[in-house]
């Protein structure tokens, strides 16, 4: 599969790509030049021919909702918003296949740890930027998808770690890389309704606060149930 | 009370300020320069601090700024002008906001093509059209805000707005079908103005949440929208009722 991975900046979008490019042919874009072994474009993924080039002949796209912490709000607030407006508008004009959304747990953050909490349950945002822009990055691709204009996945990802923080500093949603590009790997290849889809990931931690692998399941006999396949790595 | 108008320079402001100047000091504001007897300056919706500085002093926001063609004016105006809207609320412990929009904020064309008597309180579906979208996203900025600290937000919608003196056939306008339909929510200049006026006086703390969304529109026979709620909480009564516009044009 072609797959362009955006916001090449950010450490989360490198370790995907690099996962990604064993068995896919991966593109990164961010505004700014990053080094990288990986094809790298540079976009400000404006409204334009250029964001339409940048995104022509790739199967899927995954886009990142995390922020550039240096930005301002405004420009925060701006790339999350117009810019995920702008790559899907390009995506679905090319033909894009699919949409992956990284979009964060922490938009789940306001309930009781003890609710047995899934992808059904309404999120709740803060005004906390970096929790806002995820929350408005989701309304943008689900009228997308309500629209049919292209398949989008959202996954909403427990808080990044490596392997190496030590077991006391991690949270209960914690999400290592492997982990996620496991997600992002599912993702790529699950069969998807086709409208929307929405997940839950994290990793396999003590009192794991989300479930995480349940089939999206409905009463009506005619939407179909979708699962995503991901199993998190047992980790002693 | 001091109200401060963020767009006040386009088509519905002037009937905002007709509405509001003899019972209160206002303080207009666009991003274009504005002739008024009363307190102008010039601020963009899209730059927070100017609107920070904008709201200093004030007791009420009304947002009647809009761009809706242009995407990145768009998102900066509808909805990123939004965030800095609430941020000057909060800053300024302003407790009280009156947001405007479209209709499609709610109800994008996945509502309106399928259902009839859609009501403000049903979850949004603005679809990818950029106006509609962008005020949507901004709706939900507000929103959020809310949920947080104590400020009100009423988000009054509208879907076209006429004369009824002066809207017939040779006005040039779109929406000029005079005798063969009219818009199933479609609402006089005065009539609109008239509901943000009415807004400024409900008792916040009896609507039902900081955040409230208000189909504005007199009563029309399509039983497409309903505007039963902004009747009952914003006591509002429209003057006119535009019926003379439904009637079959006679051959
Ligand atoms: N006119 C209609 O038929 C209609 C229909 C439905 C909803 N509405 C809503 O009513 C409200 C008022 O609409 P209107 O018809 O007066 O629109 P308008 O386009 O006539 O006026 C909008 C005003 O916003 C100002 N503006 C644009 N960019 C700005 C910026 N960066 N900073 C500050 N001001 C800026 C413009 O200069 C203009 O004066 C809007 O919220 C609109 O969505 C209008």
């Amino acid at each position: 599969m072609k797959v362009l991975v955006t916001l090449a900046s950010s450490h989360l979008s490198l370790e995907i790509a690099s996962s990604l490019s064993g068995s896919h042919e991966v593109r990164l874009t961010d505004k700014n030049e990053v080094s990288t072994d990986l094809e790298i474009v540079c976009s400000d993924l404006g409204h334009g021919a250029p964001t339409n080039e940048l995104v022509r002949g790739m199967n899927a796209i995954v886009h990142s909702g995390e922020i550039d912490p240096a930005a301002s709000v405004s420009d925060q607030l701006d790339y999350q918003m117009r810019c995920t407006y702008n790559l899907l508008w390009s995506a679905a004009e090319e033909g894009v296949q699919r949409f992956i959304y990284l979009s964060s747990l922490r938009l789940m953050d306001g309930y009781d740890p003890d609710l047995a909490v899934t992808e059904r349950w309404k999120p709740l945002p803060t005004t906390d930027v970096s929790v806002l822009c995820y929350h408005l990055g989701e309304m943008i691709c689900r009228e997308f998808a309500r629209e049919n204009k292209i398949s989008v996945v959202i996954l909403r990802l427990g808080d990044i770690a490596s392997e190496k923080v030590a077991k006391t500093a991690i949270s209960t949603s914690t999400l290592y890389m492997d982990d996620a590009a496991l997600a992002i790997e599912k993702a790529l290849g699950a069969d998807h309704s086709g409208w929307l889809d929405i997940y839950h990931i994290q990793s396999v931690v003590p009192n794991a606060r989300y479930l995480t692998g349940q089939p999206w399941w409905s009463a009506d006999d005619v939407s179909p149930s979708f699962n995503l396949g991901y199993e998190p790595r047992a980790r002693s | 009370m001091n109200v401060l108008i963020l767009g006040a320079n386009g088509e519905l402001g002037p009937h905002v300020v007709r509405a509001l100047e003899h019972r209160h000091q206002l303080r207009l504001t666009d991003i274009n320069d504005l002739e008024t007897q009363h307190e102008y300056f010039r601020a963009d919706a899209a730059d927070l601090d100017q609107v920070v500085a904008a709201a200093e002093g004030m007791d009420v926001i009304i947002n009647l700024s809009v761009l809706r063609k242009d995407r990145r004016l768009a998102f900066d105006v509808n909805a990123r002008g939004c965030y800095n809207m609430m941020t000057a609320a909060v800053e300024h412990g302003i407790r009280r906001v009156v947001n405007t929009g479209p209709f499609y904020v709610v109800a994008g064309p996945t509502y309106e093509r399928f259902d009839h008597m859609i009501g403000p309180d049903v979850p949004h579906q603005p679809g990818t059209y950029l106006y509609a979208l962008t005020k949507s996203l901004g709706q939900e900025i507000c929103r959020v805000f809310t949920e947080s600290h104590d400020i009100h937000v009423m988000d009054l919608l509208f879907y076209m707005l006429l004369d009824p003196e002066t809207h017939n056939v040779e006005s040039g306008s779109p929406i000029a079908n005079v005798g063969h339909d009219l818009v199933p929510y479609t609402i006089s200049w005065r009539d609109a103005a008239e509901a943000i006026r009415c807004a400024l006086y409900v008792e916040m703390d009896k609507l039902p949440s900081r955040s409230e969304v208000f189909f504005v529109f007199p009563d029309l026979p399509h039983q497409k929208f309903s505007s039963e709620k902004a009747r009952r909480l914003l006591g509002w009564e429209p003057k006119d009722q535009l019926d003379q516009f439904w009637k079959k044009a006679k051959l």
